[in-house]
């Protein structure tokens, strides 16, 4: 699955748009950034409600495909500001951590 | 008695997200022209610029009080205080003892170093201060920090971000000696505990944008910590 499959697949929006479409290659959900910044794994999408800046610098510092901020989470404008800078796909969904988890799972088979 | 200005909140260098400009030297001729009377550095799990901070403070004519922002395991930012260097040091060495992380590319951040009295670079942290966190939760910090003789105060309470609102969604228990608010808040959020402000200051032309007036015999840690034990202390938001 790639970034752009996922954004369409599970229907979430983008907070800025022109980033670069890669592939996504599982994904890890947490809200404390320093499990993500422990346990994550390059090329997974961060599923968080942890929705500021600096969940944008540990997905750069641990080349994560995308952050999905679910529960439908406000993204300050600092995030998107940052996300746009470092070319960091953030998208924001309805769904809570668990169903987006679950979606996930569904269509991309991880 | 009289009154004092204190920034409790400021960073150096040595914080990965604070500017290289941002030298003990700067940060306390800053203060010193913002007409505050007693600083304390605060850089993320580590002290280590403690001793330039005294001798910057020093000779700026400052009262200095050395301290750490420690991360807990909860992802809490909280402020410890130390009145001496030596102690800082020591309680700095062990927060970065006990700091989650592998070595990091500085790349995002920018160096995290530490300087002589002389502004010349000491050494660098190879952990990254910032994003991971140490094994020490909130309640062991009060009893970790105290037995050193320092204070605790849980940093930016009321910011989405490190805030132990945001983090847990209630104060715990405490004992605190203080809490520190980016803004006014409701007394129900932050009772039983004095209001501290600080600038959270990560360039020197940041410092003492908000600060903490209080009253005491003379501005230094005993004093300070008298002050808020007392009452004697007004957290200011907008300063200037
Ligand atoms: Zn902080
Ligand atoms: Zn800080």
């Amino acid at each position: 699955m790639t970034i752009k499959e996922l954004q369409t697949d599970m229907n979430c929006r983008a907070v800025w748009n022109g980033w670069e479409d890669r592939e996504v290659t599982g994904a890890y959900t947490s809200d404390l950034l320093s499990d993500v910044m422990a346990r994550s794994e390059e090329g997974q999408v961060l599923i968080t409600i942890q929705a500021h800046k600096n969940t944008v610098a540990v997905a750069v510092l641990k080349d994560l495909s995308g952050i999905i901020t679910a529960s439908n989470r406000p993204v300050p404008d600092d995030m998107i500001e940052t996300a746009r800078d470092e070319e960091i796909p953030v998208f924001v969904t309805d769904n809570n951590q668990y169903e987006t988890g679950w979606r996930l799972h569904e269509l991309g088979g991880f | 008695m009289s009154t004092f200005r204190a920034d409790l909140h400021i960073h150096s260098c040595l914080s990965p997200c604070g500017e290289l400009s941002a030298s003990p030297r700067a940060i306390a001729r800053s203060a010193r022209e913002r007409g505050l009377h007693l600083i304390a550095l605060t850089d993320h799990n580590s002290a280590r610029n403690a001793p330039a901070f005294a001798a910057a403070c020093r000779s700026e004519g400052l009262a200095a009080v050395f301290g750490i922002e420690i991360t807990t395991r909860e992802e809490v930012h909280a402020l410890t205080l130390f009145p001496t260097v030596k102690t800082a040091l020591e309680a700095g060495d062990e927060a970065y003892e006990r700091l989650e992380s592998e070595p990091f590319d500085p790349g995002f951040f920018g160096d995290q170093v530490w300087v002589d009295e002389n502004e010349e670079i000491e050494g660098m942290l190879d952990k990254l201060c910032i994003l991971c966190a140490t094994d020490l939760s909130l309640d062991d910090l009060g009893p970790w920090c105290r037995s050193r003789g320092g204070i605790l105060i849980p940093a930016h309470i009321d910011r989405p971000a490190f805030g132990v609102l945001g983090q847990l969604g209630f104060l715990p228990e405490g004992p605190f000696e203080a809490v520190e608010c980016t803004e006014p808040l409701s007394e129900d959020l932050t009772d039983p505990w004095p209001v501290i402000a600080s600038s959270d200051a990560h360039r020197p032309e940041d410092i003492g944008c908000r600060c903490l007036e209080f009253e005491a015999p003379e501005a230094d840690f005993e004093a300070l910590v008298m002050a808020l034990e007392s009452g004697k202390t007004r957290a200011l938001y907008g300063n200037k």
